[in-house]
């Protein structure tokens, strides 16, 4: 039996988290309106995707792109995301580029600690002394 | 209802760490901290989702990041606008009901009506 998209949820323990620190100190959460929340989450990505894939679209490109996403938040009327989630996008970037550099930074100095390595004896020269 | 509801909830809370800081000078490595504030859902759990869109060829790394950060901005948005609800309840627990009367009142969570049964 197929699954329903809406039962693709998202973890329990992060929505809790983010709803908590979303609210005052002391207010609790019960169980079903956290779950249904959750649900809302997961309907909304939902939504989102297929408004962001008509702009998609519309640009001709079979890739969805950040911008496609800014626009359907546009599309939404969530347009107060627009801002957050433009400068959550550059640190992303910053921290991909970032990670990048320190991953090609590794391969170099692990290429330098190879190269100052004490040369062993070649094994063609063993060879050659065990057959003398 | 609507209006009021949106100004509560208009800025999102400001996160340590976050984007929006001024860049560094120079590059330094991210600490895993500042790296895990930028985005707490999963980003394969989104992806999933996106995927199930039958509409969708391909999505690009940064989209799926930002409709997960999207996402967390949805449910703080969602759970501020429920409590207010509760407020004028005099409750301190946030019920199903809350969240009910709030996709009523917002236009925002017009799409929701009848998705969460």
């Amino acid at each position: 039996m197929a699954e329903r998209p809406e039962d693709l949820n998202l973890p329990n323990a992060v929505i809790t988290r983010i709803i908590k620190e979303a609210l005052p100190d002391g207010v609790n959460i019960s169980k079903e309106a956290r779950s249904a929340i959750s649900r809302a989450a997961s309907v909304f990505v939902l939504y989102a995707t297929s408004c962001a894939n008509n702009f998609a679209m519309k640009g001709k490109r079979k890739t969805l792109n950040a911008s496609d996403v800014l626009s359907a938040m546009e599309e939404m009327e969530f347009q107060r995301f627009v801002t957050p989630l433009k400068e959550a996008l550059e640190a992303y970037r910053r921290e991909q580029k970032g990670k990048k550099e320190a991953s090609e930074q590794k391969k170099k100095d692990k290429d330098r600690k190879t190269d100052s390595e004490e040369p062993g004896q070649s094994l063609w020269q063993k060879s050659q002394e065990d057959q003398n | 209802m609507a209006a009021a509801a949106a100004a509560g909830s208009g800025a999102p809370r400001e996160e340590e760490g976050s984007g929006g800081e001024a860049a560094a000078p120079q590059p330094q490595a991210p600490t895993s901290a500042s790296g895990a504030r930028l985005s707490r859902l999963p980003l394969a759990r989104v992806k999933a989702l996106v995927k199930a869109d039958p509409d969708v060829t391909l999505a690009g790394q940064e989209a799926i990041f930002i409709l997960a950060r999207a996402a967390e901005l949805f449910v703080e948005t969602i759970a501020k606008d429920a409590y207010c609800c509760a407020q004028q309840g005099k409750r301190k627990t946030l019920q199903r009901r809350d969240l009910d009367n709030a996709i009523e009142a917002v236009d925002e969570f017009a799409f929701l009506e009848g998705t969460l049964d």
